[in-house]
């Protein structure tokens, strides 16, 4: 079952939390929200949860319209960041709560959360108490409770935030098997990007509770609409050199200073003699000694080893600094003069005073 | 033996000391009340005074009991006093019953429901409300006692142990609302989301999830307003005048009234009206120190 989300607005008193929100969520998909703490991206998950009413806009689950439905009604599933597991209840009463309330026999409550429980691998847990288990074994639990109903919908609000850095790689590939078994339309919400490039079939980046782009991982990694996009996605992230489009001989350049890069044609005819901001990955960038006038000079700031790839944090003119991401073996001096070249295909432009990637 | 270990045996003798002689300070009324309750009347008066009965004798408990007439001894015969407290002891140790648990069960019936709506709904004046409540705390509640007097007169309920049930909920519900509220605040409201979103109603997320976690701030609670209730004298002594309506606390005080104070009686009944409080404090002790605990943290 798809999920349309129209203008949806909706503020806490005079903070406005989400500004026109329009998101289709593919059926059967698994769509990531990802954005920084305080980006909306939770209050959304939550309006569709029917947890939060919304100011306005409309709220769509197939064809019908949940604005006003309640939690209940929705055949929804959520799990939480804190797992909210009942306390007081064992396991197998967590577990099969939802199909009490809903009024479910015993006995197919019993083989319910047996099979639940055999798939998750907690079957030895069924009689314990979430206090007596594990944040791993806990987060099985709240996606037991979640999956036992077989919902049309699973909200998942950061689950794996709680765990351990080892642990969260392995629920996160277990997260993807279930959504593969399930089939059940899944949002997810993240700060985490790579659990956003890793896990999701699309990705919704939002920012100030506004969406900036949704697409796949690859055209987010690959294509971001905006400063904030291009900016948030990529680790180390992205560098930003604001500079003009220059024309010369019929041909587009981004010039700063004394560095010139020719670009490719697309991008100039729109854009010459304005103010533009070129973005480029620290891995789109190779270090050397050239000293041409394509070439970026400056100094070795700092250098840092990580794992196979070195950072090298480079100081250009005045405070400012790009970094460049290298093989760990590669000879770079760390301290003295260094010049850069940038991969000219994979840079990015972007309008200096909309922020809007120029295409 | 090795002169540290020596030292630390010393130093564990000593802390032990100091509690037991604290503990029997503390404990020495009720010692000497049992003491006294079961002796016989010519070694209540011994001198020297005895701690440990040499003739124990449970008479006075079965005198409470079975209502026997107060008397006292005059040379051979039995002579019997003015009053009959003893009489109505079983009568009022029910009322005492009756009030406690009415008002206990009034006080955490709405205290909990007023926690709840307080922490989980918006509406203006919800945030003061709390702080309000125990303000009345700030006054001796001899100030309250009167002009409640007045509402129970003009409600007929004076001398009714419904007066009582009414004047104790006034007194421990501001309490109990403060505690529950603070208890309330510390669970967490994804549980009942989540419960909700399993398709549980309002009604059933409250009394499957909501009930259960803050059953050790709603036994404190409970615990707070029997205390009071149980132990309570002023209102009683106010509220009711005739013998069958009177509470323990009151009632008991009559022991002292007529020709001669019957001390066997009087301390075999203070004892009776020890040991419920006792044995429930035992028996919850633990709940009581999650409730006031959470309490302390969050309030």
């Amino acid at each position: 079952m798809d999920v349309a989300l129209e203008n949806i607005g909706k503020s806490f008193g005079r903070v406005r939390v989400l500004d026109n929100v329009t998101l289709t969520f593919p059926s059967r998909k698994f769509v990531t929200l990802l954005g920084p703490s305080g980006c909306g991206k939770t209050t959304l998950l939550r309006i569709i949860a029917g947890l939060e009413t919304v100011d306005r806009g409309c709220i769509r689950f197939g064809d019908r319209t949940v604005n006003s439905m309640a939690p209940k009604d929705r055949n929804i599933a959520m799990v939480f960041q804190s797992y909210a597991l009942y306390p007081q209840m064992t396991i197998r009463q967590n577990i099969g709560y939802g199909l009490k309330v809903r009024g479910v026999d015993r006995a197919s409550i019993k083989s319910a959360v047996e099979r639940v429980a055999g798939i998750l691998e907690i079957d030895s847990l069924l009689d314990r108490r979430p206090s007596q288990l594990s944040g791993g074994q806990r987060q099985r639990v709240a996606l037991g409770r979640a999956m036992v109903r077989r919902p049309d919908i699973f909200l998942m609000d950061e689950p794996l935030s709680n765990l351990d850095a080892k642990l969260r790689v392995t629920m996160r590939t277990e997260l993807r098997r279930f959504h593969f078994d399930l089939q059940a339309t899944t949002i997810y919400v993240t700060h985490d990007q790579l659990e956003a490039m890793t896990m999701s079939d699309c990705i919704a980046v939002m920012n100030a509770g506004v969406v900036q782009q949704f697409g796949t991982p690859a055209e987010v990694y690959n294509r971001p609409s905006n400063l904030f996009v291009a900016g948030f996605i990529g680790n180390p992230p992205m560098n930003f050199l604001t500079g003009r489009i220059e024309m010369n001989d019929g041909k587009a350049k981004f010039k700063m200073n004394d560095f010139a890069l020719p670009l490719s044609e697309p991008w100039t005819v729109a854009s010459a003699g304005r103010e533009v901001i070129l973005g480029v990955r620290p891995q789109d960038i190779t270090v050397g000694s050239d000293h041409s006038e394509m070439a970026l000079c400056g100094t070795v700031w700092m250098t840092e080893l990580v794992g196979s790839e070195k950072l090298i944090e480079i100081e250009l003119g005045g405070r400012e600094r790009m970094t460049a991401q290298v093989r760990a073996d590669a000879p770079v001096p760390e301290s003295g003069p260094i010049s850069m070249c940038l991969d000219t295909r994979r840079v990015h432009i972007f309008n200096a005073s909309t922020g809007l990637a120029i295409r | 033996m090795n002169p540290d270990r020596a030292h630390r045996m010393l130093g564990l003798a000593a802390t032990y000391l100091v509690l037991l002689a604290t503990t029997f300070l503390v404990c020495f009324p009720l010692i000497w009340a049992l003491s006294t309750s079961l002796k016989g009347k010519a070694e209540i008066f011994a001198t020297p005074p005895t701690l440990i009965p040499h003739e124990p004798t449970i008479d006075n408990y079965k005198a409470l009991i079975t209502g026997r007439p107060q008397y006292f001894q005059s040379g051979s015969e039995r002579v019997a006093t003015g009053s009959a407290p003893a009489e109505f002891f079983g009568r009022w140790f029910l009322n005492s019953i009756i009030v406690t648990v009415g008002s206990t069960l009034i006080s955490i019936a709405v205290s909990t429901l007023a926690a709840y709506s307080i922490t989980r709904f918006r509406y203006f004046g919800r945030r003061i409300v709390p702080y309000l409540s125990i303000l009345g705390y700030m006054v001796p509640s001899i100030i309250f006692v009167f002009p409640l007097f007045l509402v129970m007169v003009r409600l007929e309920l004076t001398d009714n142990l419904l007066s009582l049930i009414l004047g104790y909920v006034s007194l421990t519900l501001p309490f109990c609302m403060w505690l529950m509220w603070a208890f309330m605040r510390s669970i967490p409201i994804e549980i009942e989301e989540a419960a909700l979103i399993d398709g549980a109603t309002r009604l059933q997320v409250f009394r499957d999830v909501v009930i259960p976690t803050a059953l050790p701030g709603i036994i404190a609670a409970a615990i707070f307003s029997i205390i009071v209730s149980w132990n309570d004298y002023l209102f009683g002594r106010v509220f009711l005048n005739s013998l069958d309506n009177l509470t323990l606390t009151v009632g008991v005080m009559l022991f002292f009234e007529g020709t001669h104070v019957d001390w066997g009686l009087l301390m075999a009944a203070c004892v009776l009206m020890t040991v419920p409080m006792a044995v429930l404090f035992m028996a919850l002790q633990r709940h009581l120190v999650t409730g006031f605990g959470a309490g302390a943290v969050k309030g």
